[in-house]
């Protein structure tokens, strides 16, 4: 949809409100100033990802992680924001973890619900895998008689 | 696409498992700081993907650049205000924003870029 990457800007009202909060109550910002700060994130955002990438390249790998993107914090020279950024990602991935687990206890009580109804198929289930193993033995043995 | 902002449903193709936490621009759980992310993670990805040579990014890389761009935006914010406060105006303009990026070693790669 966007022309060029510097086109996907970032909410203003996100922008507006991240800015006034780091200023001193009073203090107040034109609109030309917030639009180009909100440019000026999202040229950040490029950079770093390309930065990013370079690392995750070296490490022949195709997707970008974390790590990719603390180092090219450190590429750009905005080492200060190394440790609030690590701090940042500890707190993300407890949230995600309690995420997950709750979500994991919500799907096991909605299977102890429907257990009862899904037992005889779960039966039928685990005598066509015993079936499979069984082909499976057969063919080794031939194989080893072969040797 | 994000309909609206702040709300965008990404379609989570890669990374290790799990959806993209839905973005939440209200109060923080606790103290200063303590709010995970205000960008929404959406948008930070649809920029992350407009990169060519990115083949995939992992869900924390968002985030983590979600998180970086806040803290840019906030010490750029700082960065001009100062020059704002010596013209003894409580008004950012413009111009505080460039002479910051000029004045700022770490600023440099936003010069010619954002006219």
């Amino acid at each position: 949809m966007a022309e060029r990457p510097e086109d996907l800007n970032l909410p203003n009202a996100v922008i507006t409100r991240i800015i006034k909060e780091a200023l001193p109550d009073g203090v107040n910002i034109s609109k030309e100033a917030r639009s180009a700060i909100s440019r000026a994130a999202s040229v950040f955002v490029l950079y770093a990802t390309s930065c990013a990438n370079n690392f995750a390249m070296k490490g022949k790998r195709k997707t970008l992680n974390a790590s990719d993107v603390l180092s090219a914090m450190e590429e750009m020279e905005f080492q200060r924001f190394i440790t609030p950024l690590k701090e940042a990602l500890e707190a993300y991935r407890r949230e995600q973890k309690g995420k997950k687990e709750a979500s994991e206890q919500k799907k096991k009580d909605k299977d102890k619900k429907t257990d009862s109804e899904e037992q005889d198929r779960s039966r039928e289930e685990e005598n066509d895998e015993d079936e499979e193993r069984l082909e499976e033995e057969e063919q080794n043995e031939e194989e080893e008689v072969d040797n | 696409m994000a309909a609206a902002a702040g709300s965008g449903t990404p379609r989570e193709e890669e990374g290790p498992g799990g959806e993209v936490a839905a973005p939440q621009p209200q109060a923080p759980t606790s103290g200063p700081g303590a709010r995970l992310s205000r960008l929404p993670l959406a948008r930070v990805k649809a920029l992350v993907k407009a990169d060519p040579d990115v083949t995939l990014a992992g869900q924390e890389a968002i985030f983590v650049l979600a998180r970086a761009a806040e803290l840019f935006v906030e010490t750029i914010a700082k960065d001009a205000y100062c020059c704002a406060q010596q013209g003894k105006r409580k008004t950012l303009q413009r111009r505080d924003l460039d002479n910051a990026i000029e004045a700022v070693d770490e600023f440099a790669f936003l010069e010619g870029t954002l006219d």
